[in-house]
């Protein structure tokens, strides 16, 4: 759990301004759209005073876009104020499916972002003690880094399923990155030992996989980023 | 004025082809730089050519790069929604003309005048 709090530091920080970066261009473009649909209803309404028709269903489709992007509007900043409460508690209880869905809408407004399918299994709730924002952290760099790579047209199917009585597992299929690309990198590599989380990537079959123990404050697991010799990448390393 | 304006965002790049069309000034959209590199290649030509910075593929300053190779008679007006000084930067070295989102019609109209009135 220390461990946890010292991540808070200049990486954390690095990923809750880029973070904050495309929620602002998000809002930005909205804004824009608004101005631009606000601007042509103010030419219309010039062209109808000085006596030229006005096609209505333009005056609809304009208004319909400005409410339609309101409410983008809305649902962005929703997901921002989802995002910045996730710092609010350092370790707390959390549904694992609820940082997935929040990661997946922040990574989407990201201009190369492929599209992310959520799978809810069915039993028990994924529930977890650990850091949401560190675990969203790890999440969102695997998932931006494989869109980088991927491209805007990838899909990235993640699902839950329980892997023991005291670890979750979270499947990326789909996870695709280059020949020469390192993953995880060192960073990625402290910010899941810090909270016990393992990090395998089977390279030939484009999976990834995140082992959550169900309890980070639980002395008995061994935090582990492991390395698999062959049909795979996973890596290891003993805290 | 033929104006060529890519924007991956469509609604935007839609209604300001639209205000610019209802100020007489015939644009043609695209949303991707792909796409409009392609019109240009197929010998369509536009006096200005409006331009996104940031899009996914093609940025708007490497797609000025590459139609300024097709047409050298072309000019340009960047777009810019970010603020991060590295974008400021490399927008800086690269363009004369960037205007922020949200835009100022009048402003974009007189960019436009200005550039096709110079040799």
């Amino acid at each position: 759990m220390d461990n946890a709090k010292e991540l808070f530091g200049y990486d954390s920080l690095a990923f809750f301004g880029k973070v904050s970066a495309s929620i602002s261009h998000e809002l930005k473009n909205v804004m824009a759209i608004i101005s631009e649909t606000a601007g042509l209803l103010g030419d219309l309404s010039a062209m109808a005073r000085g006596g030229t028709a006005v096609d209505p269903d333009m005056l609809t489709s304009s208004t319909e876009s400005i409410i339609e992007e309101i409410q983008r509007g809305f649902t962005t900043i929703r997901q921002m104020n989802r995002f910045s409460h996730s710092v609010d508690t350092p370790v707390v209880s959390v549904n694992l499916m609820e940082i997935i869905d929040l990661v997946s809408n922040l990574c989407g407004y990201l201009s190369f972002a492929g599209k992310t399918n959520l799978h809810t299994g069915e039993g028990a709730v994924p529930m977890a003690l650990t850091s949401p924002f560190i675990l969203q952290a790890i999440i969102y760099q695997a998932v931006v880094q494989s869109f980088q790579n991927a491209g805007s047209g990838a899909e990235l199917d993640i699902s839950i399923q329980s892997k023991n009585e005291s670890t979750w597992r979270i499947l990326f299929d789909g996870f695709s990155l280059n020949e020469f690309d390192v993953f995880p990198d060192d960073r990625l590599k402290n910010m899941a030992t810090s909270i016990g989380v393992s990090i395998c990537w089977d390279r030939t079959a484009d999976l990834l996989e995140l082992d959550v123990p169900v309890s980070m404050q639980d002395p008995s697991l061994q935090p582990a980023v492991t390395e698999r010799p062959a049909g795979g990448d996973e890596l290891r390393s003993r805290a | 004025m033929k104006v060529l304006l890519v924007d991956d965002e469509e609604k935007f790049a839609l209604m300001l082809a639209k205000r610019l069309e209802l100020r007489g000034i015939n644009t043609a959209v695209f949303f991707s730089g792909e796409q409009a590199l392609g019109t240009v290649e197929q010998g369509n030509r536009f006096d200005v050519a409006i331009l996104d910075v940031k899009m996914p593929g093609i940025g708007g300053i490497d797609l000025k790069r590459r139609l300024r190779q097709l047409d050298e008679r072309m000019k340009f007006v960047f777009l810019t929604g970010h603020g991060s000084t590295i974008d400021n930067a490399a927008v800086d070295q690269e363009v004369e003309n960037c205007l922020p989102k949200p835009l100022q019609i009048d402003v974009l109209i007189e960019a436009l005048n200005r550039l096709t009135e110079e040799p």
